[in-house]
């Protein structure tokens, strides 16, 4: 662990302790937090940075700090569940597609292409508006989302280990289809999988911060922090720290995940995607 | 080569008709029906019933997808709910407006991104190389919602250079909707350069060290030559790729950015139409965004067919 991190370049070093510190807060929050992130009136309205409110208060005199170390929860287990989940069915539908090879793997990479051909944030508002903004209707509908992109590279990794001896050995030895693909196949994509899952989460912390934002998200009083950049907005000349807290500390997360990603790719030896 | 480039267009029509209906069966999901809309809470259920006849909603899901395609394909996209007028001229006018924006976008990205590019290529590991390196990052990084309230809060609030809201429809003169255009254009420039940049940068700095780029240098060509006649020919398809990918990207940026500037586009209708469950005015922007998206890519993949000459010449 301690030598992977030496590994990383000076920038992903620091990236990722601050990725750990961005979890030792949303674990620990609620127990340090100075106030509850619904308490109204803990101040005034608009109150500017003091002792009492290190980061002030917004339009219902709430603490805005505390809103924003609450709001690290949700983005945090949103953001790694619904990737982890992407990366989970695209890994689990690319591998077997790529050693069955033949007309299923063309058809099933056919349907993955189809199903990534949709303008991502058009389907998830519809996703959302139909079926209804709670926290894990959401993950699922950007895993829908997430999961054929990610099948996709996994996919083009796979195609590169498929046609190696080990993998043609275990066939002729007729070993199960799954075992092959999770024992031969798996440990040899699986630093293609660790940054693709790293890229998307940063991703998908811009994502539900952009729904959150579009108030497809959480719904108010939530502390998440695409929909208090969103209320913020609407006071922004009485107070800009209700606004601004959130979107450094969403700026900040995002950067140093960027970071990481980068820095984990070349300790790998992967280059990292640039697409958008 | 040709065959190549007709297979990925047939394909990507035949992922557009796919997708319609994919879009068509998610708004199916919308509460309520369009009768029930119409006729708010106290329609008797005769009146109901009378209506969702008249509007063809007692059909079956599929016919009525058929239906809206045909319609969709001769331009005709039925009637808006709520505004009560053809959906075609509803949306043309956000289409409209989304296109000048649009089009203010790609003026600004298009010599941002190549002179950037170019710049930090061959400056690379100085100074400058660095601080673009930095600024390409916080480009891709930061979601367009913080950059443009960012932008608000430096040159609205804090310069007074431009006005916060883009409600160009209220403008007056050219000038006045350029100012209203910038800060939006601005936010969605910023992130397709960091994009572009990043990948001109990586490919330039490929072909100048390449064998070719080297002997030409060799020759003794002056270095703007050889900047010009070999590194940027070859550096022309990664970059048209990644503009046709970041016009795709588009269509989820814009939704983003007109909500922060109150701008009337497409983005801003398509929220507003899911918002009052205008199930007409839903469908037509969401297909139309999609065909753009889908167009995009297919341009992307085009492009790195053609630029390179080991596809050129298969199949």
């Amino acid at each position: 662990m301690l030598g992977f991190f030496m590994k990383l370049s000076p920038a992903a070093r620091i990236a990722a302790v601050i990725l750990l510190v961005y979890v030792a807060v949303a674990l620990s929050g609620p127990l340090w937090a100075p106030y509850s992130f619904n308490a109204v009136l803990t101040g005034g309205p608009f109150e500017p940075p003091s002792t009492a409110h290190l980061l002030g208060t917004d339009n219902l005199g709430r603490d805005v700090l505390s809103r924003v170390v609450y709001g690290s929860r949700p983005v945090l287990a949103m953001a790694l569940s619904a990737t982890g989940l992407a990366t989970l069915v695209g890994a689990a539908l690319a591998l077997p597609l790529v050693l069955q090879g033949g007309l299923a793997d063309e058809i099933g990479m056919r349907i993955l292409e189809i199903l990534a051909s949709v303008p991502p944030l058009v389907l998830a508002l519809l996703l959302i508006s139909g079926l209804g903004n709670g926290n894990i209707l959401i993950v699922l509908a950007v895993a829908f989302l997430f999961a054929p992109r990610i099948a996709r590279v996994v996919r083009a990794a796979a195609m590169a280990v498929v046609v190696e001896d080990y993998v043609t050995a275990a066939l002729t030895r007729g070993e199960a289809m799954w075992s092959i693909a999770v024992r031969e196949m798996l440990p040899n994509v699986a630093g293609t999988i660790l940054v693709e899952f790293a890229i998307r989460c940063g991703f998908a912390v811009v994502f539900i911060g952009a729904l959150g934002f579009l108030g497809f998200g959480a719904a108010p009083p939530a502390p998440e922090w695409g929909l208090m950049i969103n209320e913020g907005r609407a006071n922004i000349n009485a107070s800009l720290w209700p606004v601004l807290a959130p979107a450094a500390a969403m700026a900040v997360l995002v950067v140093a995940i960027n970071l990481f990603t980068e820095g984990l790719a070349r300790a790998i030896g992967d280059a990292p995607g640039t697409a958008p | 080569m040709l065959r190549l480039v007709v297979t990925r267009t047939a394909f990507a029509l035949v992922s557009l008709v796919i997708v319609s209906a994919l879009i068509f069966w998610c708004v199916e999901w919308l509460p309520g029906d369009a009768a029930s809309r119409i006729l708010g809470r106290d329609a008797t259920p005769e009146v109901l019933a009378l209506l969702r006849h008249k509007l063809h909603l007692d059909l079956p899901g599929p016919v009525r997808y058929l239906q809206w395609l045909g319609g969709a394909v001769r331009g005709d996209f039925g009637t808006s709910l709520a505004a009560n007028q053809p959906v075609l001229d509803y949306v043309w006018s956000r289409a409209a407006n989304t296109t000048e924006l649009a089009g203010f976008v790609l003026l600004l990205y298009t010599p941002l991104s190549i002179g950037l590019g170019i710049w930090t290529a061959v400056s690379r590991g100085r100074a400058v190389d660095h601080v673009a390196s930095i600024l390409v990052i916080l480009g891709m990084c930061v979601p367009e919602f913080v950059v443009g309230i960012v932008l608000i809060v430096i040159f609205a609030m804090t310069l007074h250079w431009f006005p916060p809201l883009a409600l160009i429809d209220r403008a007056h003169s050219i000038g006045s909707v350029l100012s209203m255009l910038f800060l939006p254009a601005m936010t969605l420039t910023i992130a397709m350069t960091a994009y572009a940049v990043r990948m001109m940068r990586e490919n330039l700095i490929e072909v100048l060290d390449s064998g070719y780029v080297q002997m030409a240098r060799l020759k003794g060509l002056p270095r703007w030559r050889v900047l010009v006649r070999h590194a940027l020919h070859s550096a022309l398809g990664p970059a048209l790729n990644v503009t046709a990918l970041n016009i795709a990207w588009l269509m989820g940026g814009i939704i983003v950015v007109e909500t922060v500037f109150s701008f009337p586009g497409l983005g801003r209708l398509l929220i507003d139409a899911i918002d009052l469950k205008d199930v007409p005015v839903v469908l037509a922007v969401s297909l139309l965004l999609t065909v753009v998206y889908i167009f995009c890519n297919l341009l992307a993949d085009i492009a790195v067919l053609l630029l390179n000459p080991k596809l050129r010449h298969a199949g």
